[in-house]
Protein backbone atom coordinates (compact mmCIF):
# COMPACT_ATOMS: atom_id res chain seq x y z
CA UNK A 1 0.00 0.00 0.00
CA UNK A 2 2.74 2.29 0.95
CA UNK A 3 4.52 2.10 -2.31
CA UNK A 4 1.22 1.98 -4.35
CA UNK A 5 0.05 5.58 -2.63
CA UNK A 6 2.48 8.24 -4.40
CA UNK A 7 1.76 5.75 -7.51
CA UNK A 8 -2.44 6.20 -7.27
CA UNK A 9 -1.61 10.29 -6.09
CA UNK A 10 0.21 10.59 -9.67
CA UNK A 11 -2.19 9.24 -11.71
CA UNK A 12 -4.94 11.46 -9.97
CA UNK A 13 -3.30 14.39 -10.19
CA UNK A 14 -2.42 13.62 -13.59
CA UNK A 15 -6.11 12.97 -14.53
CA UNK A 16 -7.14 15.72 -12.79
CA UNK A 17 -4.81 18.12 -14.79
CA UNK A 18 -5.27 16.44 -18.08
CA UNK A 19 -8.69 17.42 -17.85
CA UNK A 20 -8.54 20.47 -16.51
CA UNK A 21 -5.84 21.35 -19.40
CA UNK A 22 -8.14 20.11 -22.46
CA UNK A 23 -11.49 21.70 -20.92
CA UNK A 24 -11.87 24.85 -21.84
CA UNK A 25 -13.62 27.12 -19.85
CA UNK A 26 -16.55 28.23 -21.21
CA UNK A 27 -19.13 28.20 -18.18
CA UNK A 28 -17.62 30.59 -16.30
CA UNK A 29 -19.95 31.73 -13.24
CA UNK A 30 -21.38 35.20 -13.36
CA UNK A 31 -21.09 37.20 -10.21
CA UNK A 32 -24.08 38.88 -11.41
CA UNK A 33 -26.44 35.89 -10.41
CA UNK A 34 -28.41 36.98 -7.91
CA UNK A 35 -28.19 40.55 -8.74
CA UNK A 36 -30.40 43.21 -10.06
CA UNK A 37 -29.59 44.05 -13.80
CA UNK A 38 -27.02 46.92 -14.08
CA UNK A 39 -28.40 50.32 -14.98
CA UNK A 40 -28.43 51.59 -19.07
CA UNK A 41 -30.21 53.66 -20.81
CA UNK A 42 -30.41 52.79 -24.48
CA UNK A 43 -32.15 53.58 -27.69
CA UNK A 44 -34.62 51.34 -29.07
CA UNK A 45 -34.18 49.75 -32.41
CA UNK A 46 -37.37 50.84 -34.07
CA UNK A 47 -37.64 54.21 -32.95
CA UNK A 48 -36.06 57.13 -31.68
CA UNK A 49 -37.31 56.53 -27.55
CA UNK A 50 -33.92 55.24 -25.63
CA UNK A 51 -35.32 52.88 -22.63
CA UNK A 52 -33.68 52.58 -19.40
CA UNK A 53 -33.54 49.51 -17.30
CA UNK A 54 -36.75 50.13 -15.13
CA UNK A 55 -38.59 50.42 -18.60
CA UNK A 56 -38.32 46.20 -19.05
CA UNK A 57 -39.45 45.25 -15.42
CA UNK A 58 -42.49 43.69 -14.42
CA UNK A 59 -41.92 40.23 -16.21
CA UNK A 60 -40.04 37.27 -15.94
CA UNK A 61 -38.08 37.32 -18.63
CA UNK A 62 -34.94 36.47 -20.92
CA UNK A 63 -32.63 39.23 -21.77
CA UNK A 64 -30.91 38.12 -25.02
CA UNK A 65 -27.69 39.64 -25.93
CA UNK A 66 -27.46 39.27 -29.65
CA UNK A 67 -26.16 40.66 -33.14
CA UNK A 68 -26.27 40.10 -36.85
CA UNK A 69 -22.26 39.32 -36.91
CA UNK A 70 -22.67 36.09 -34.45
CA UNK A 71 -23.03 32.71 -35.89
CA UNK A 72 -24.17 31.13 -32.59
CA UNK A 73 -27.15 33.71 -33.17
CA UNK A 74 -27.89 32.59 -36.03
CA UNK A 75 -28.03 29.25 -34.98
CA UNK A 76 -30.33 29.68 -32.04
CA UNK A 77 -32.56 32.33 -33.66
CA UNK A 78 -35.35 29.56 -34.84
CA UNK A 79 -35.43 28.46 -31.34
CA UNK A 80 -36.05 31.94 -29.93
CA UNK A 81 -38.68 32.45 -32.89
CA UNK A 82 -40.24 29.17 -31.41
CA UNK A 83 -40.08 30.11 -27.87
CA UNK A 84 -41.69 34.15 -28.34
CA UNK A 85 -44.84 32.09 -29.99
CA UNK A 86 -44.85 29.42 -27.31
CA UNK A 87 -48.25 30.82 -25.38
CA UNK A 88 -47.98 28.04 -22.98
CA UNK A 89 -44.02 29.14 -21.69
CA UNK A 90 -45.25 32.74 -22.30
CA UNK A 91 -41.76 33.87 -22.45
CA UNK A 92 -41.18 37.75 -23.40
CA UNK A 93 -37.48 38.10 -24.82
CA UNK A 94 -35.66 41.36 -24.85
CA UNK A 95 -32.85 41.88 -27.27
CA UNK A 96 -29.87 43.83 -26.86
CA UNK A 97 -28.55 44.15 -30.01
CA UNK A 98 -24.88 43.96 -28.84
CA UNK A 99 -21.73 46.24 -31.06
CA UNK A 100 -24.11 46.46 -34.53
CA UNK A 101 -25.59 48.34 -36.87
CA UNK A 102 -29.67 49.44 -36.77
CA UNK A 103 -30.29 49.11 -40.60
CA UNK A 104 -28.26 45.37 -40.54
CA UNK A 105 -30.58 44.57 -37.19
CA UNK A 106 -33.91 45.30 -38.58
CA UNK A 107 -32.73 43.40 -41.64
CA UNK A 108 -32.05 40.70 -40.11
CA UNK A 109 -35.14 40.69 -38.22
CA UNK A 110 -37.25 40.78 -41.13
CA UNK A 111 -35.62 38.21 -42.89
CA UNK A 112 -35.56 35.84 -40.25
CA UNK A 113 -38.51 37.25 -37.65
CA UNK A 114 -38.27 39.06 -34.92
CA UNK A 115 -39.08 36.90 -31.34
CA UNK A 116 -38.09 40.14 -29.13
CA UNK A 117 -41.05 42.14 -27.64
CA UNK A 118 -38.37 45.34 -27.73
CA UNK A 119 -34.91 45.61 -29.18
CA UNK A 120 -32.47 47.61 -27.73
CA UNK A 121 -29.75 49.01 -29.30
CA UNK A 122 -25.87 48.94 -27.85
CA UNK A 123 -23.36 49.99 -30.15
CA UNK A 124 -20.40 50.94 -27.90
CA UNK A 125 -20.63 47.62 -25.89
CA UNK A 126 -20.85 49.85 -23.19
CA UNK A 127 -24.14 48.21 -21.23
CA UNK A 128 -22.96 44.40 -22.64
CA UNK A 129 -19.37 45.25 -20.02
CA UNK A 130 -21.99 45.87 -17.49
CA UNK A 131 -23.89 42.83 -18.03
CA UNK A 132 -20.61 40.90 -18.38
CA UNK A 133 -20.90 39.68 -21.44
CA UNK A 134 -17.64 37.80 -23.09
CA UNK A 135 -19.21 37.01 -26.25
CA UNK A 136 -22.96 36.82 -28.06
CA UNK A 137 -25.02 35.07 -27.87
CA UNK A 138 -25.48 35.53 -24.48
CA UNK A 139 -29.13 35.10 -22.49
CA UNK A 140 -30.39 36.53 -18.68
CA UNK A 141 -32.97 34.85 -17.27
CA UNK A 142 -34.41 38.10 -14.91
CA UNK A 143 -37.68 37.96 -12.90
CA UNK A 144 -40.07 40.45 -12.37
CA UNK A 145 -37.99 42.93 -10.12
CA UNK A 146 -35.15 42.53 -12.49
CA UNK A 147 -32.87 40.18 -10.07
CA UNK A 148 -30.94 37.87 -12.99
CA UNK A 149 -31.62 34.28 -12.13
CA UNK A 150 -29.34 32.40 -14.85
CA UNK A 151 -26.97 33.25 -17.49
CA UNK A 152 -26.36 31.04 -20.33
CA UNK A 153 -23.15 31.36 -23.10
CA UNK A 154 -23.53 30.29 -26.39
CA UNK A 155 -26.48 29.23 -28.59
CA UNK A 156 -29.54 27.98 -26.71
CA UNK A 157 -32.01 25.61 -27.83
CA UNK A 158 -35.13 24.02 -27.04
CA UNK A 159 -32.96 21.58 -24.80
CA UNK A 160 -30.94 23.56 -22.85
CA UNK A 161 -34.10 26.00 -22.13
CA UNK A 162 -36.33 22.84 -21.03
CA UNK A 163 -33.38 21.65 -18.91
CA UNK A 164 -31.73 24.75 -17.72
CA UNK A 165 -34.20 27.41 -17.68
CA UNK A 166 -37.53 25.91 -17.16
CA UNK A 167 -36.98 24.47 -13.63
CA UNK A 168 -35.82 28.23 -12.49
CA UNK A 169 -38.61 29.72 -14.43
CA UNK A 170 -41.26 27.37 -12.56
CA UNK A 171 -39.90 28.24 -9.43
CA UNK A 172 -40.09 31.72 -10.15
CA UNK A 173 -44.26 31.27 -11.06
CA UNK A 174 -44.59 29.18 -8.29
CA UNK B 1 20.37 47.99 -33.69
CA UNK B 2 19.91 51.45 -32.58
CA UNK B 3 17.51 52.05 -35.99
CA UNK B 4 15.59 48.82 -34.84
CA UNK B 5 15.49 50.11 -31.66
CA UNK B 6 13.93 53.67 -33.08
CA UNK B 7 11.48 52.25 -35.39
CA UNK B 8 10.13 50.21 -32.59
CA UNK B 9 9.45 52.74 -30.18
CA UNK B 10 8.00 55.06 -32.94
CA UNK B 11 5.72 51.80 -34.00
CA UNK B 12 4.85 51.87 -30.75
CA UNK B 13 3.78 55.26 -29.91
CA UNK B 14 1.70 55.36 -33.00
CA UNK B 15 -0.26 52.13 -31.38
CA UNK B 16 -0.84 54.23 -27.71
CA UNK B 17 -1.36 57.30 -29.95
CA UNK B 18 -4.26 55.32 -31.75
CA UNK B 19 -5.44 53.86 -28.42
CA UNK B 20 -5.70 57.50 -27.25
CA UNK B 21 -4.07 57.53 -24.60
CA UNK B 22 -1.33 60.06 -25.29
CA UNK B 23 -3.70 62.85 -22.70
CA UNK B 24 -2.30 60.59 -20.01
CA UNK B 25 0.20 61.61 -17.16
CA UNK B 26 3.09 59.75 -17.18
CA UNK B 27 1.58 57.92 -13.73
CA UNK B 28 -2.07 57.23 -15.28
CA UNK B 29 -0.48 55.29 -18.11
CA UNK B 30 1.68 53.37 -16.29
CA UNK B 31 -1.38 52.92 -14.14
CA UNK B 32 -3.35 51.92 -17.05
CA UNK B 33 -0.90 49.83 -18.79
CA UNK B 34 -0.25 47.51 -15.92
CA UNK B 35 -4.05 46.93 -15.08
CA UNK B 36 -4.70 45.81 -18.88
CA UNK B 37 -1.46 43.25 -18.40
CA UNK B 38 -3.22 41.75 -15.38
CA UNK B 39 -6.83 41.74 -16.87
CA UNK B 40 -7.60 38.10 -18.77
CA UNK B 41 -9.37 38.67 -21.92
CA UNK B 42 -11.61 36.31 -21.41
CA UNK B 43 -12.53 35.07 -25.37
CA UNK B 44 -9.22 34.51 -25.90
CA UNK B 45 -8.00 33.18 -22.30
CA UNK B 46 -4.95 32.75 -22.35
CA UNK B 47 -3.77 36.57 -23.66
CA UNK B 48 -4.30 39.86 -21.02
CA UNK B 49 -6.65 42.44 -22.53
CA UNK B 50 -3.68 44.17 -23.20
CA UNK B 51 -2.30 41.72 -25.76
CA UNK B 52 -5.05 40.83 -27.49
CA UNK B 53 -7.02 41.98 -30.50
CA UNK B 54 -10.75 40.42 -29.60
CA UNK B 55 -13.06 43.22 -29.75
CA UNK B 56 -14.09 42.41 -26.18
CA UNK B 57 -10.38 42.73 -25.60
CA UNK B 58 -10.69 46.36 -27.43
CA UNK B 59 -13.87 47.61 -25.27
CA UNK B 60 -12.49 46.55 -22.05
CA UNK B 61 -9.32 48.81 -22.77
CA UNK B 62 -11.33 51.70 -23.66
CA UNK B 63 -13.13 51.25 -20.16
CA UNK B 64 -10.24 51.12 -18.41
CA UNK B 65 -8.59 54.04 -20.18
CA UNK B 66 -11.80 56.15 -19.41
CA UNK B 67 -11.46 54.84 -15.84
CA UNK B 68 -7.98 56.03 -15.15
CA UNK B 69 -8.76 59.43 -16.90
CA UNK B 70 -11.23 60.04 -14.80
CA UNK B 71 -9.02 59.30 -11.99
CA UNK B 72 -10.18 55.95 -10.38
CA UNK B 73 -7.66 53.95 -8.39
CA UNK B 74 -6.73 50.44 -9.29
CA UNK B 75 -8.89 49.42 -6.69
CA UNK B 76 -11.58 50.79 -8.27
CA UNK B 77 -11.17 49.75 -11.70
CA UNK B 78 -10.72 45.74 -10.75
CA UNK B 79 -13.41 45.85 -8.27
CA UNK B 80 -15.61 47.22 -11.25
CA UNK B 81 -14.43 44.63 -13.40
CA UNK B 82 -14.22 41.71 -11.10
CA UNK B 83 -18.47 42.63 -10.34
CA UNK B 84 -19.00 41.85 -13.51
CA UNK B 85 -17.11 39.06 -14.87
CA UNK B 86 -16.36 37.29 -11.23
CA UNK B 87 -12.42 36.47 -10.14
CA UNK B 88 -11.92 34.60 -13.28
CA UNK B 89 -11.25 38.05 -14.96
CA UNK B 90 -7.84 38.97 -12.75
CA UNK B 91 -4.75 36.94 -13.32
CA UNK B 92 -4.41 37.61 -9.69
CA UNK B 93 -7.01 36.63 -7.94
CA UNK B 94 -7.87 38.03 -4.80
CA UNK B 95 -7.49 36.18 -1.71
CA UNK B 96 -10.51 35.46 0.13
CA UNK B 97 -12.88 32.08 0.96
CA UNK B 98 -13.70 30.85 -2.63
CA UNK B 99 -9.95 30.92 -3.13
CA UNK B 100 -8.64 29.58 -0.17
CA UNK B 101 -7.91 26.41 -1.42
CA UNK B 102 -6.01 27.98 -4.89
CA UNK B 103 -3.92 29.62 -2.97
CA UNK B 104 -2.61 27.41 -0.26
CA UNK B 105 -2.88 24.08 -2.19
CA UNK B 106 0.60 24.99 -3.13
CA UNK B 107 2.01 25.11 0.71
CA UNK B 108 -0.17 22.10 1.52
CA UNK B 109 1.67 20.02 -1.41
CA UNK B 110 5.14 20.87 -0.13
CA UNK B 111 3.93 20.09 3.37
CA UNK B 112 2.36 16.68 2.28
CA UNK B 113 5.44 15.96 0.12
CA UNK B 114 7.77 16.53 3.16
CA UNK B 115 6.00 14.50 5.43
CA UNK B 116 6.18 11.67 2.89
CA UNK B 117 10.16 12.08 2.75
CA UNK B 118 10.44 12.08 5.86
CA UNK B 119 8.58 9.08 6.45
CA UNK B 120 10.02 7.10 3.60
CA UNK B 121 12.96 8.22 5.58
CA UNK B 122 15.17 10.14 2.64
CA UNK B 123 15.49 13.51 5.02
CA UNK B 124 16.03 12.76 8.34
CA UNK B 125 14.09 12.55 11.60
Amino acid sequence: MKRILPIIIFIGLFVFLAKSLFQPQTNIPSPLIGKPIPTFSLSELNSDTSLTDSDILGNISLINVWATWCVGCEQEHGFLVELAANQTIDMPIIGINWKDRDDLARKWLSQRGDPYIVVLSDPIGKTAIDFGVYGAPETFLIDEQGVIHYKHIGPLNREIFASNFMPIIKDLRR
Amino acid sequence: MKKVCLMLLLISTQVSSIEGNEELTSQERELYQQIIQEVRCLVCQNQSVGESNADLAKDLRTEILEQVKQGSSEDDIKSYLLSRYGDFVLYDPSFKKSTYILWLSPVLIILLILGWLRKIGVIGK
